[in-house]
């Protein structure tokens, strides 16, 4: 019994050692040598730690903002971040290893119905994966689940997910890369095919994006880093400005007030690339592991890949799906308010690759136009989903947080829609 | 000698980088070749040093704001950065001048 004792307590709840069990077995089924299998597993535990350590920079960075914000405009501004959910499920609530175990039931459930059905796509963008194995977690978690039926459900909805999402929008795929080769692999489809379709209704696909000739300016914007950080520094030092010296003195102390908002800023910068870093070193080994286990379990399998792969095709588009999403977003910034819903402030790393894709999705149904009137409806929609999940993740104890990435958010609507009163009736 | 180091590189180094690190390993396998490859992105591939930068076409215009070293680094810019077939096009010539092949 003590021995089960342990395994429980020091195994199973550490996300970390779970983690890296699962990439240790997949070294293992594929017969690596014993050298990679060493490497790789304690790889992967390193890129947990990482990663944690970079969601926990993140939240201190945003907490300051919150108060800032909150201080100097006498509303709530809510800076919406799957990684930052991400944090506070594992460190505050301690979900870390059914984050973990869903990750991997996503991943066999994908194989299962690529395997069986005649949607052969295979989804190999991780870290979308695990946003949306936390996402299910804890949905699942405040809808009453534990222990297996937890991580069996987010298995099965982000399974269907992982799935569903390239299938629906492989035409379009097939139209701009004009192959099969290659499926879209990004948990914010459902944004670009409302994007294709407002395109369609309002644009002419004869006059593509790609014959505009763009200011060379705009062109660092490619560097994700620098563009994030190009937002977030106006962002935080405007609003101290508007905090006053006097308030933002508590966090400041002798440093100029100004200076530390710059400083801080550039703090969120730093958590954002520790832990992207973290996950790089994370997904490093698991990934190629499950496409190597899913190319033999599934034959003609369609790899679905990150968005950035679709870049090189339409690379005018990206910029223009970039700005007509950050205008659409900051125009839902002011309007959600009035119709009494939170105040969601751009995250521009969605903006960038979210809406950078639904440029190209634009462009590839409606032309430049098209590309222009949809991308700012994209920036719209996509705060106005995470806008509808702040009241629920208050409810959940996650203070002023949301999510990015529209296909999360809709699994998350999904648990707190249809299952939780379903469980509920169910008496679960 | 110490193998050849190849390094993929998008915006974020993180999805697309290492979609084309996966691709490359199996052109890498069928020809038959010993490279070390890795994935990063765009502000520190550099300072990797490595012998080859692949990379998608859109960022042909960042790096040219770069000093790049052509004696050691050479670029390759790809349109389809998951194509087998373009891959090993544009690899096959530098890996042969690199003296590997």
């Amino acid at each position: 019994m003590e021995v089960v004792n342990f395994i429980i307590n020091n195994i199973l709840t550490q996300a970390a050692i779970t983690i890296a069990l699962i990439a240790m077995a997949g070294l293992i089924l594929q017969k690596k040598p014993v050298g990679n299998v060493i490497s790789g597993t304690l790889k992967t535990l390193l890129g947990f730690q990482v990663l944690s350590a970079g969601s926990s920079i993140i939240v201190q960075a945003l907490t300051y903002f919150g108060q800032i914000f909150t201080e100097g405009f006498g509303m709530e501004g809510i800076i919406p971040s799957i990684e930052s959910i991400n944090g506070q499920a594992m460190n505050d609530l301690g979900l870390g290893s059914q984050i973990a175990l869903t990750f991997l039931a996503i991943f066999i459930c994908n194989i299962l119905i690529a395997r069986f059905t005649k949607w052969k796509y295979i989804f190999l963008t991780g870290q979308a994966i695990l946003w949306m194995a936390t996402m299910c977690t804890v949905f699942g978690y405040f809808a009453g689940l534990r222990g297996f039926p937890l991580i069996l459900v987010g298995g099965i909805i982000g399974g269907i997910f992982a799935v569903a999402m390239p299938a629906i929008a492989q035409p379009i795929i097939r139209k701009i890369t004009g192959s099969n080769d290659i499926a879209l692999g990004h948990f914010c489809t459902i944004g670009y095919m409302f994007t294709a379709g407002v395109s369609k209704l309002v644009g002419d696909p004869s006059k593509s994006t790609e014959d505009l000739k763009l200011p060379k300016g705009f062109e660092f914007l490619q560097d994700t880093y620098l563009s994030v950080m190009v937002v977030m520094v106006p962002m935080f030092v405007i609003t101290a400005a508007f905090a006053g010296p006097e308030f933002c003195a508590q966090f400041a102390g002798s440093t100029n007030y100004l200076m530390h908002a710059f400083l801080q800023a550039i703090q969120f910068v730093v958590g954002v690339y520790v832990l992207l870093s973290g996950v790089r070193l994370l997904l490093g080994e698991i990934v190629p592991a499950f496409r190597g286990i899913a190319m033999k379990v599934v034959p003609n399998a369609i790899p679905a890949l990150d968005c950035p792969v679709l870049f090189p095709y339409a690379p005018n588009a990206v910029i223009v799906g970039f700005v007509s999403t950050t205008i659409g977003s900051v125009v839902a910034m002011f309007v959600l308010p009035v119709f009494s819903l939170p105040m969601i402030l751009p995250g521009m790393l969605t903006n960038f690759f979210a809406g950078g894709t639904a440029g190209i999705f634009g462009n590839a149904t409606g032309g430049r136009r098209g590309a222009i009137i949809s991308g700012i409806c994209h920036g719209f929609f996509i705060t106005l989903l995470p806008a509808l999940l702040v009241g629920i993740f208050n409810g959940l104890g996650f203070i002023n947080a949301t999510a990015t990435d529209v296909d999360t958010v809709a699994a998350a609507l999904l648990y707190a829609w249809l299952l939780l009163p379903l469980f509920k009736m169910m008496g679960v | 000698m110490a193998n050849l180091k190849i390094l993929m590189v998008c915006g974020a180094g993180l999805g697309s980088s290492f979609a084309c690190q996966m691709t490359t390993e199996d052109v890498i396998n069928s020809l038959g070749v010993q490279v070390d490859l890795d994935h990063s992105d765009i502000s520190s591939a550099l300072s990797y040093n490595p012998d080859i930068i692949m990379t998608a076409e859109n960022f042909r215009s960042q790096f040219a704001n770069y000093t790049i070293d052509e004696s050691k680094t050479t670029m390759i810019y790809l349109k389809n950065i998951v194509s087998k077939k373009e891959i090993e096009e544009k690899l096959t010539p530098v890996l042969k001048a690199k003296g590997v092949l």
